[in-house]
């Protein structure tokens, strides 16, 4: 039924469950699965280049090292997992990757990183829910 | 008597908490250190603490810090996109600078009532623009390396050269001493490529920095010089990194290293100093005239920037996009009013007033172009669905190498 699954992945114990739920869905529907790492919290109104650049440079290593553990696991797991970093706003590069990339599935951890802004402002996944183009598995 | 200690424990503490703020919000360290520094020195002013108020120390490691964000600055241009988009990025980037110079100038000294030098000031820190909230805003979206966003940003450039020179130029002694000055900083800046490319290759890499300590002498003597010449240290800074900008493109540790000395000691005593100085009751009592000021530079910015982009054929939406962009602006400003501040140019009141519509003009039209007219979306999906690996060859590569 899904060809084309999308896990947003921020390294939390909820997109770890995501995660999980991505490569045993890929597996039995034969899709093919991405994971997609927001990177959140580059500096806006930057002082210089420099200090945009830095916080970049960390965000791909941090980024990186959390996409290259998703991609180990589910290379253990026998499922080929290919891997998307983007800088931005978490619910709307999640929402703008699935339109762009025509996925027809997005997982979403119940509780990402940011549990105190959550409460305040709503999590990331319910935003993704209301927003996405396909069908949004938000998994506990 | 001060006791240096303390003094020091507090205004680096103030640093410490303004980078755990600029992390967990994601706002740039700049305005978060603005800001604390506003909040510190204006409640030491209230409860009588000196503590917040700058002192010589203070006073030289923030001018070091913005002598050396300046040529950072300048070493940012990328030569060869620059090359590349000379016309265009020349034109729009001279009309960016002159159309809110001379109109921000004429509302403080016609309308305001500014005197005559504290309205050149007025003119010169609301025309910058913000490369760095430029380059901030165009990464979200890959929008940095498309031909339109290398264009907004040579433009960028172009518009804080002209910042940077009519703050070097405009209040300088027109005597010997300034010939001295340009004459020197001529020969430096013709011979300075050459001597640093042999300096980095002689004795990079030793832990002593000889490198970086050669860049800090260029930078103090030709600062020296200029100050003597009642220039400005900020204008052979800028075109000291814009000369040896190439280098750096091959020499990233060099860079990171550079980063490491500037955002961890010297840019906060400039920032937290700007934000002490800006007087909460004179915002208070000069409210219409800082909306006035905002206002003033985005108009001048809209009627210089938007018809020129039309004259360059640039489409619709990208002309608003840019537009917005070029209206942007934040360390020139700063460094600008400060200076006004510093030489006795503006008044605290004139310089809390401008300081805020600087920082409004890093906000507001970064907000309204990232809204309403950000252009089609740049890049594509399939680019970047690639491999990442998290080592230190990929912590050192910058994407935009």
């Amino acid at each position: 039924m899904y060809k084309k699954i999308l896990v947003a992945y921020d390294g939390s114990e909820g997109a770890n469950k995501a995660l999980e739920a991505g490569i045993n869905l890929a597996k039995i529907h034969g899709a093919e699965l991405v994971a997609l790492s927001v990177q959140e919290g580059l500096p806006r109104f930057a002082s210089t280049i420099d200090e945009v650049q830095e916080e970049k440079a960390y965000a791909n290593q941090h980024y990186g090292k959390l996409l290259e553990k998703a991609r180990a696991r589910a290379q253990e797991a026998g499922v080929e997992l290919k891997t998307i970093m983007r800088p931005g706003h978490p619910a709307k590069t999640i929402v703008q990757v699935a339109k762009e990339g025509k996925f027809d599935l997005v997982l979403v951890g119940h509780t990402g990183l940011s549990e105190v802004w959550a409460a305040f402002l709503g999590t990331t996944a319910e935003k993704v829910s209301r927003h996405a183009p396909c069908s949004v598995l938000i998994v506990r | 008597m001060e006791q240096v200690w303390y003094t020091a424990a507090a205004w680096i503490g103030l640093a410490f908490l303004a980078s755990l703020i600029s992390i967990r919000l994601g706002i740039s360290i700049a305005l978060i250190e603005i800001f604390l520094g506003f909040v510190a020195g204006n409640l030491g002013s209230y409860f009588g603490s000196t503590i917040f108020q700058p002192n010589a120390w203070i006073n030289f490691l923030a001018g070091f810090g913005s002598v050396v964000l300046t040529f950072l600055a300048g070493a940012e241009i990328e030569p060869e996109t620059f090359r590349k988009q000379l016309i265009p990025s020349l034109t729009i980037g001279t009309i960016a600078f002159l159309s809110p110079f001379l109109g921000c100038a004429a509302y403080a000294y016609y309308l305001a009532g500014w005197n005559p030098q504290a309205a050149w000031i007025a003119g010169i820190a609301l025309s910058t623009t913000s490369m760095a909230v430029v380059y901030a805003v165009m990464v979200e979206t890959g929008l940095n390396e498309t031909e339109l966003g290398k264009l907004i940003l040579a433009a960028c450039f172009v518009n804080d050269l002209g910042t940077v020179l009519a703050l070097g130029l405009i209040f300088a002694n027109y005597n010997y001493w300034l010939l001295i000055f340009i004459a020197v900083t001529t020969v430096a800046l013709i011979l300075l490529p050459a001597v640093s490319r042999q300096v980095f290759a002689r004795w990079s890499g030793r832990v002593s920095e000889p490198e970086i300590k050669f860049l800090f002498l260029v930078l103090c003597g030709l600062g020296g010089l200029a100050v003597t010449a009642r220039s400005e240290a900020v204008l052979p800074a800028y075109i000291f990194g814009m000369v040896v900008a190439g280098l750096f493109v091959h020499n990233k540790i060099l860079m990171l290293r550079m980063r490491s000395i500037v955002f961890a000691l010297l840019t906060p005593f400039f920032f937290l100093k700007a934000g002490t100085l800006v007087s909460l009751p004179a915002l208070i009592a000069g409210f219409g005239v800082l909306l006035a000021l905002f206002w003033s530079k985005m108009i001048t910015k809209v009627l210089g920037v938007w018809p020129t982009c039309r004259w360059f054929n640039m489409p619709a939406r990208e002309t608003n996009y840019t537009t917005c962009m070029m209206s942007t602006g934040l360390t020139f400003g700063s460094i600008s009013a400060l200076y006004g501040l510093t030489y006795g140019y503006v008044t605290q009141a004139q310089y809390s007033l401008l300081v805020t519509a600087v920082i409004g003009s890093a906000v507001i039209p970064t907000l309204i172009g990232q809204i309403w007219f950000y252009p089609t979306q740049a890049g594509s999906l399939d680019r970047e669905l690639r491999q990442y690996v998290g080592t230190i060859e990929h912590f050192l590569h910058i994407p935009e190498e």
